[in-house]
C-alpha cells in the first residue's frame, strides 16, 4: 500500500536523522580523547610535516636481516607505524588494533596499500621483528600476504633520519621509551599524506587515508565521493562525517527524484479516484 | 462542529458515522481540514491571549502585571505557538485540505491516511510543546528562534519544546509530499496546469518549500537537543563549534518558512479578488509563476537575518541583493491584483474587505521589509520593535487577514450557511483600525530605538506604547465580533446555496455542503477558474 510505504519511509528518515546525530556526537567525543592524550607528552611528540617527502634511500634490515631501502617497500600508499617491538603497552595495542582494522577494510594489501612497522629502538634485532610479524599476521584473521606488512629494524643513524623526516620525537627512558602513538600514511613517492593519532585505528579512517594517498591513481570517483562526505578535522585529528553537506545533498536529490518520478513515470491518472486506482 | 440541519447527503452525515472517532480517524480531506482548522485556530486564540498579556505588560514602563522571567517566557511561547502551531500549518492544513482537492476535481488527496497521520503528528507535536510549558524547568525563554548559546544553556524546558516542533515539522513534510502528488496526479480531466486555480498554484509552491526546507529545521533542532543533552559542542567555540552555524541553519529553514506562511495567503487573495471584481484575474500566468519564483528566490535570502551577526561584507551584500530580488515576484502579484480590480465591478463584502486590506497591509510589511533587507538601514533598526512591527504586518496583516478572508469566503461552502454581513464588516473595520494603531506604532517605536524583547523601556517611549496597547484591545474586540458572527452564522444562518459569491472554480459547482466524494460524478473541466462568462454566473 502506498500509505504504509510512506509511513515506513518516515520511520527510516527519522532513524537516519538520529543516527547522523549520534555519529556526529561520537566523532566529537573522539576528538576530545585525542587532544587529552596529546597534552600528556612533554618532550615526546609529533611535529607534523604533511606534504613533505621522506627520504626513500634510508636502509633498514628486514625480518631476515637483509638490507632493504624504503624505496623498495613503498610502492603505493603505505602506512608506517613507528614502534618498538618490546614495547610493553601502546605499540602492541596499536599494532593489534591495526591488525583488526586491516581485517575489515576493503582494499587489497600489496596491490592497494602496504603496512610497515619500523622500530625506533636501534638495539632491536631482525629476530624480534620476525616474531612480531608472526604475532600480528596471525592476529589478522584472514589470509594476509607477508609483503603486505613488513617489520623493520635499523641502526641509530637510519632511525634518526627517518624519525626526523616525519617529525617523530621520542625519548629513551631506561629500557622503554616515551613516545607518541601515531600511524603515518605516505603515498608512493613517500610524500606524507596524513597522521592518524591514537591507538584506536578505525577501518574508516584507515580506508579514507589510503584512498587519499592514492590521489591521481585509479579509483578517482570513489575518492571524490569520500572527499565529499568526509572532511579531515585538523583539531580533532580525525576524519569527520560532513553531516550538513551530505544531509543537504540527500534531501535535494530525494526531492529532485520525487519530482522526476511524478513528471516522468506513469501516465497521469485519468480518473481522480483518491487512493484506489 | 455539527451544523443544525445539514443537507441530506453532505460529508457531515452521508457516511453514517458520528462521534469523535468519526473525526479523529477520518481520512476524508474535508474532515481533516476542519480538524486542522479548529486545532490551529485554537492555538491562534492562545497566541492572541498571550500577545494581549504582553501588550498589557508593555502598557507602562516598569512592572505592570508580570515579572521579567514571565515576560521572557510569554513572548517565547507567543512566538512558538503562533509560528509553529498556527501560521505554518494552518493554511495548507486547514484550507489546503478543505478546498484544494475539490478545486482540482479530485475525490480526496493522493494519500488520505498519510493526511490523517500528518494531523496526528501535528497534534502530537503541539501537545509536546504544550507539555514543555508545565514541566521541567518551566516554559522556554529563548524567543521562538532558539538561538544558541542561550538555548543550549538556559535551564528552562527548551529540549522538550524543540522536540515538539521537530515532530510538527514531519507533519509539514508529509502534507507537502501529499499535496505535490495530489496536484500532479489527481487533477480531473481537462484540469490542465493552466486551469489550476491560483490557490492551488500557491499551495504547490508552498508544498515544495515544505519538502525541501523543513528537514533542515528538523536537523537543526536535533542538533540543539544534542548540544543540550549530549554536550556535543557543535555550536560552542570552546569545543571547536560555531554559534553562527546555528543561525545559518535556523534561517535556511525559517526564511523559506515565512513563504510557507505567506504563499497560500497570496493564493487565497488571487482567488477572492477576481470573484468580487467580477473580472478574470489579470496576468494569471505571471501570478502562478511568481509563486514559484518567490519559493525559489526566498530560499536563498536567509542571510539577511544575520547582517549584524558577524558575516563577511561580501556575504552581507550578496544576501542583501538577493533579498531585493524577492521583491520582484511579490510586486508582480500586487500589481496584478490591482490590475484585476481596475474597471472591475467591485463588491465590498467581507471576504473582499479582508482581501483588500491584505494588499495594503502586506505592502506596508513588504516595503518595511526592504528597509530591513538593505544592509545599511538594517543596522539601525536591527532587533528593534521595527522588526516586530514589520513581521506582524506581513504575517498577521498578510497571512492572518487572508485567513479571515478565507474563513468568510469558503467556510459557508462547508457549513452550508451564511454569516451576517453587517457585523462582519464592523468586525473588519475594528480589526483593520486596531491593527494599524498597534503595529504601525511599533514600527515608529523601533525607528526611535526601542529594542524588541525588552521587558522595560525608557519613559520617552511610554505614550506610544500605551497607544499600541489600546490598538491591541480594538483589534481583539474586532476579532471577538468576527468569531461570534461567523460561527453563529455558520451554525444558524441563512442557507448559503451552491455558489453564494458567483465563483467559477470547481468548488462552487458541487452541492453545498459537498458530499464525501466531493462530486456526484467526476467533473470534466472545460474552462479556466476565472472564466465567469462560461459558468453561467451573472
Amino acid at each position: 500500500m502506498r500509505n504504509s510505504r510512506n509511513e515506513r519511509q518516515l520511520i527510516i528518515i527519522s532513524l537516519l536523522a538520529l543516527l547522523l546525530t549520534l555519529l556526529c556526537a561520537a566523532s566529537n567525543g573522539d576528538a576530545k580523547f585525542n587532544s587529552a592524550s596529546q597534552s600528556e607528552s612533554f618532550t615526546a611528540g609529533i611535529d607534523e610535516h604533511p606534504g613533505e617527502k621522506i627520504p626513500l634511500d634510508i636502509t633498514f634490515l628486514d625480518e631476515s636481516g637483509k638490507a632493504v631501502t624504503l624505496a623498495e617497500l613503498i610502492t603505493g600508499p603505505t602506512i608506517i607505524l613507528p614502534v618498538y617491538y618490546r614495547c610493553p603497552n601502546v605499540c602492541s595495542v596499536l599494532q593489534t588494533r591495526m591488525a583488526t582494522a586491516l581485517q575489515k577494510i576493503e582494499q587489497t594489501p600489496v596491490k592497494d596499500f602496504r603496512v610497515i612497522s619500523i622500530s625506533f629502538d636501534e638495539q632491536e634485532t631482525p629476530e624480534m621483528a620476525a616474531r612480531s610479524r608472526h604475532t600480528y599476521l596471525t592476529a589478522i584473521r584472514k589470509p594476509f600476504p607477508e609483503e603486505g606488512w613488513r617489520f623493520l629494524t635499523g641502526d641509530a643513524a637510519a632511525i634518526r633520519r627517518f624519525t626526523e623526516s616525519v617529525g617523530f620525537r621520542f625519548q629513551r627512558r631506561g629500557a622503554d621509551f616515551s613516545h607518541q602513538v601515531v600511524s603515518i600514511i605516505v603515498n608512493k613517492e613517500g610524500v606524507i599524506i596524513r597522521y592518524l593519532y591514537g591507538v584506536t585505528v578505525l577501518p574508516k579512517d584507515l580506508a579514507l587515508a589510503i584512498t587519499e594517498a592514492r590521489s591521481g591513481v585509479a579509483g578517482k570517483s570513489i575518492r571524490k565521493m569520500m572527499d565529499f562526505c568526509f572532511t579531515y578535522d585538523p583539531i580533532g585529528k580525525t576524519y569527520v562525517f560532513n553531516l550538513l553537506k551530505v544531509g543537504a545533498t540527500t534531501v535535494i536529490l530525494c526531492a529532485g527524484g520525487f519530482l522526476a518520478y511524478l513528471l516522468f513515470t506513469g501516465a497521469k491518472r485519468t480518473t481522480s479516484s483518491g487512493e484506489k486506482p | 462542529m455539527i451544523p443544525v440541519t445539514p443537507a441530506p447527503s453532505s460529508f457531515w452525515n452521508d457516511t453514517g458515522k458520528t462521534g469523535i472517532s468519526a473525526w479523529i480517524f477520518s481520512t476524508d480531506h474535508k474532515r481533516i481540514g476542519l480538524l486542522y482548522l479548529f486545532s490551529t485556530f485554537g492555538f491562534f486564540i492562545v497566541g492572541v491571549l498571550l500577545g494581549l498579556l504582553l501588550r498589557i505588560e508593555l502598557m507602562a514602563p516598569g512592572r505592570t502585571i508580570m515579572e521579567p522571567q514571565t515576560y521572557n517566557a510569554l513572548f517565547t511561547v507567543h512566538g512558538v505557538t503562533m509560528i509553529f502551531l498556527f501560521i505554518l500549518p494552518s493554511f495548507p492544513g486547514a484550507f489546503g485540505n478543505l478546498v484544494m482537492p475539490i478545486q482540482i476535481g479530485a475525490r480526496d488527496v493522493a494519500f488520505p491516511r498519510l493526511n490523517l497521520l500528518s494531523w496526528w503528528l501535528y497534534m502530537g507535536g503541539a501537545l509536546i510543546v504544550l507539555a514543555s510549558l508545565f514541566t521541567g524547568g518551566g516554559p522556554p525563554d529563548t524567543g521562538w528562534t532558539f538561538y544558541v548559546p542561550f538555548s543550549a544553556r538556559t535551564g528552562t524546558n527548551v529540549s522538550l519544546a524543540v522536540f515538539g516542533v521537530f515532530i510538527v515539522g514531519f507533519s509539514a513534510i508529509l502534507t507537502g509530499l501529499n499535496f505535490v502528488t495530489t496536484i500532479h496526479r489527481l487533477r480531473a480531466p481537462g484540469m490542465t496546469w493552466g486551469r489550476l486555480p491560483l490557490f492551488v498554484w500557491s499551495l504547490y509552491a508552498t508544498a515544495w518549500v515544505q519538502i525541501l526546507a523543513t528537514p533542515i529545521l528538523a536537523i537543526t533542532l536535533v542538533l540543539v537537543m544534542a548540544e543540550r543533552l549530549l554536550g556535543t559542542g557543535l555550536f560552542d567555540p570552546g569545543m571547536g563549534g560555531d554559534p553562527i552555524m546555528y543561525q545559518h541553519l535556523f534561517w535556511i529553514y525559517s526564511h523559506p518558512a515565512v513563504y510557507i506562511m505567506i504563499l497560500p495567503a497570496m493564493g487565497v487573495i488571487s482567488d477572492i479578488i477576481p470573484v468580487f471584481s467580477r473580472k478574470p484575474v489579470f496576468g494569471y500566468k505571471m501570478i502562478a509563476f511568481s509563486s514559484l519564483a518567490i519559493a525559489a528566490a526566498g530560499s536563498l535570502v536567509w542571510g539577511h537575518h544575520m547582517f549584524t551577526s558577524g558575516m563577511s561584507d561580501t556575504a552581507v551584500m550578496v544576501f542583501s541583493f538577493l533579498t531585493f530580488i524577492v521583491a520582484i515576484p511579490s510586486a508582480i502579484k500586487v500589481f496584478n491584483w490591482i490590475a484585476t480590480l481596475y474597471k472591475g465591478s467591485i463588491s465590498l463584502e467581507a471576504p473582499m474587505l479582508f482581501a483588500l486590506s491584505f494588499i495594503l497591509l502586506f505592502s506596508i510589511g513588504g516595503l518595511s521589509g526592504l528597509i530591513l533587507g538593505a544592509a545599511a538601514t538594517d543596522v539601525h533598526v536591527h532587533d528593534t520593535q521595527f522588526v516586530v512591527g514589520h513581521f506582524h504586518y506581513v504575517m498577521f496583516g498578510g497571512t492572518g487577514f487572508a485567513f479571515f478572508a478565507a474563513m468568510h469566503y469558503w467556510l459557508p461552502k462547508f457549513y452550508g450557511r451564511l454569516y451576517r454581513e453587517r457585523p462582519a464588516i464592523i468586525a473588519w473595520a475594528l480589526m483593520f483600525t486596531g491593527f494599524n494603531i498597534l503595529y504601525f506604532t511599533m514600527q515608529v517605536l523601533g525607528m526611535k530605538g526601542m529594542p524588541r524583547r525588552y521587558y522595560d523601556y525608557l519613559p520617552e517611549f511610554a505614550n506610544l506604547n500605551l497607544l499600541a496597547t489600546v490598538g491591541s484591545w480594538i483589534l481583539a474586540t474586532g476579532l471577538v465580533i468576527l468569531l461570534v458572527n461567523l460561527f453563529h452564522g455558520l451554525l444558524k444562518g441563512e442557507p448559503a446555496g451552491t455558489n453564494p459569491w458567483g465563483g467559477a472554480s470547481l468548488e462552487w459547482s458541487t452541492p453545498t455542503p459537498p458530499p464525501t466524494e466531493n462530486f456526484a460524478e467526476e467533473p470534466v473541466v472545460t474552462h479556466g477558474p476565472y472564466d465567469y462568462s462560461r459558468t453561467g454566473v451573472p
